[in-house]
């Protein structure tokens, strides 16, 4: 309990934090915000206007506690580009970038899984060192890369069996639910290949270091075999620290699919916050970059509570890198 | 006298560096990892003298040009040779590796040095920090830097070295605080030894495996972040070759010339293969417990010593 408290008591202290260093990084800024979003030809009037319209010619901490007043109540302010509030902004970003990274991490633990467990499992030392091979170079490659390759193969007018769009999201977006689908196919792929490779290298470390130890010597002096002693009591065995890897990876997609979002044109969460960020609608980009920082931090604190509760080894004060090593 | 027990250790150390890299070549993967490395570098040093085309000759009539004996990956938008540019980011992210490299090993080692602390209060303290901090990804540090800073070397670098810093620490942290609680630490301080040179001497020494694993491992993932941040416009600005600015090139030959979109991607990803693989072959190399030739070095090391 004097965990769970200390924990929440930083993760506040930690969202402050950020706040203001994400305040800072948009004050510091040569110039200021209202001459860089009028533009460099803008004349001094607009300028001023502008200033006077986002209320930043208030003294900042006024301005600081203004924002902080206005998020905690739910309102995180107007994107200047569009005109639409930054909820609603996010909200339709959301409905791109969560069924793409679902499908993704679907894809990954479709192809992670098994190959860990195959890996784990395989007799012959060259299968073995083909399977380390492949997740080494699954782990290498750049996103971007990736998906031209994907996009070479399959992309519809390039590639070489040219069946699936690698260009945008259908403009109603979920209107028609085939053809957004299929325009998330390839995106998806690309994240599912990348993420399964690290999927597959954490299933065969966690089964690996399982096979060898007295759990599954037991399940095998029992009559079973090698292989259903892996797979009945390993892998449960491993469940816990997969659920939790899994369940981080699928956090740390949110923003690690921009990569791809930008190239199949998808315009998701991290796509729409790097367009904002060029864009220089700076007051998004504020509440956006808090909300994601805010997003993370709440996963982490998340987290470390659950895998408190759920192994008991860690109530003494231990921490999950020593009870693991 | 001090001198010459400086050149003793000088020797030894050179000795050491010797045998480890022997090892290292012993093994395929090893071989490997070495020679790409070691092109790396050499491409890397020779572009900065000499590239088959200047960077900024810009050809206007052969724009998105197919490879010929001139141009031997093509030409980009601007007629601009996409060869000698690849070539040119070989330097640029070499820069950016090493000095991610060193600021995460700096970041991670202060940390470490936090969390190993008597000082109980700053132990604990330092353990939790490092647990919320770390999960917010580096892209997002990254975007939160670039917005004052624009598009520079510096986002990267600094992203990255505090991501992997924070990683660095954590992974470390058992080992370290192992050898913190060790009886030579214990008996080092009792002969009055300082909390730092108990660091520097003992502690980092004897987690030199896991740091030089992690630390390689950071710098194929810096370069792979290089890529990607470069890519969205917050990385390495534009006008500056990289490879990913190589691979952003490369997204719009798609059109033009499918091929010449397969090696700057393949450059990346057989270095960031290397890099792994060579924190693994360093580790074995390092570690006296898994190379008895290093125990040997060390062995006849001690009789030299005694003569």
């Amino acid at each position: 309990m004097r965990f769970v408290i200390r924990r929440l008591l930083l993760f506040v202290v930690a969202l402050f934090g950020i706040s203001v260093v994400v305040f800072a990084a948009l004050r510091i800024l040569p110039g200021d915000v209202a001459s860089i979003m009028a533009g460099i030809n803008a004349p001094a009037s607009r300028v001023a206007q502008l200033r006077e319209q986002l209320g930043l010619n208030r003294p900042l901490t006024t301005q600081y506690f203004d924002w902080m007043g206005a998020l905690v109540t739910g309102d995180f302010g107007t994107s200047i580009l569009t005109g639409r509030s930054v909820t609603a902004l996010i909200g339709t970003r959301a409905a791109i970038t969560f069924p793409l990274i679902i499908l993704g991490l679907l894809i990954a633990m479709a192809i992670g899984l098994p190959l860990g467990c195959t890996a784990v499992l395989a007799r012959s030392p060259r299968v073995r060192a083909a399977f380390h091979v492949l997740a080494i170079i699954g782990g290498s490659v750049p996103a971007l890369w990736g998906g031209l390759l994907l996009i070479l193969l399959f992309g519809k007018g390039v590639g070489l069996v040219g069946i699936l769009p690698s260009q945008g999201f259908p403009l109603d977006g979920w209107g028609k639910p085939g053809s957004a689908i299929v325009s998330l196919i390839l995106p998806a792929l690309t994240v599912g290949i990348i993420v399964g490779a690290s999927l597959m290298r954490y299933t065969r470390s966690a089964l690996g270091e399982l096979a060898g130890s007295g759990y599954i010597d037991m399940a095998r002096s029992c009559g079973m075999t090698r292989t259903q002693a892996v797979l009945n009591v390993g892998l449960r065995l491993a469940m816990p620290q997969l659920v939790s890897v899994i369940g981080l990876t699928f956090a740390s997609m949110i923003t690690g699919v921009m990569v791809i979002e930008n190239l199949f044109a998808l315009p998701g969460i991290g796509n729409g916050l790097v367009t904002d960020v060029g864009n220089r609608d700076l007051i998004a980009v504020q509440s956006e970059l808090f909300l994601l920082a805010a997003f993370f931090l709440a996963i982490g604190l998340i987290v470390d509570v659950l895998h408190r509760v759920l192994d008991p080894r860690l109530k003494n004060g231990g921490n999950v890198a020593e009870v693991n090593a | 006298m001090s001198n010459s027990h400086n050149n003793r250790a000088a020797i030894t150390r050179r000795a050491y560096a010797a045998v480890a890299l022997r090892t290292m070549w012993r093994r395929a993967e090893g071989k490997f990892a070495l020679i790409v490395l070691a092109l790396w570098l050499a491409v890397a040093l020779v572009s900065l003298v000499w590239t088959p085309q200047s960077l900024w000759t810009t050809d206007g009539y052969h724009v998105w040009a197919k490879p010929s004996a001139a141009h031997w990956l093509g030409t980009d938008g601007t007629g601009a040779d996409v060869f000698s540019w690849l070539m040119a980011g070989s330097r640029t992210n070499l820069l950016i590796v090493l000095l991610t490299v060193v600021v995460s090993a700096l970041w991670g080692l202060l940390l470490i040095a936090a969390m190993v602390a008597r000082n109980s209060a700053l132990a604990s303290t330092s353990v939790v920090v490092i647990d919320a901090l770390i999960s917010i990804p580096t892209v997002l540090i990254a975007l939160i830097l670039a917005v004052p800073m624009g598009a520079s070397i510096a986002v990267i670098v600094i992203a990255c070295g505090f991501g992997y810093g924070l990683n660095l620490a954590r992974v470390a942290r058992p080992a370290a605080l192992l050898a913190a609680r060790s009886a030579y630490v214990e008996s080092a301080l009792a002969n009055g030894a300082s909390g730092w040179r108990v660091l520097v001497s003992h502690i980092i020494p004897n987690n030199l495996p896991v740091l030089a694993v992690q630390l390689s491992l950071s710098a194929g993932t810096a370069v792979l972040a290089e890529s990607g941040l470069t890519y969205l416009g917050i990385g390495v600005p534009s006008g500056v070759p990289s490879w990913g600015h190589s691979l952003a090139t490369s997204v719009k030959l798609i059109n033009v010339f499918p091929l010449t979109v397969l090696w700057p991607g393949l450059i990346v990803t057989v270095v960031v293969v290397a890099l792994n693989v060579f924190g693994d072959v360093l580790r074995d190399a390092i570690d006296p417990v898994a190379n008895p030739a290093l125990r040997q070095t060390a062995g006849s090391a001690g009789k030299e010593d005694e003569r």
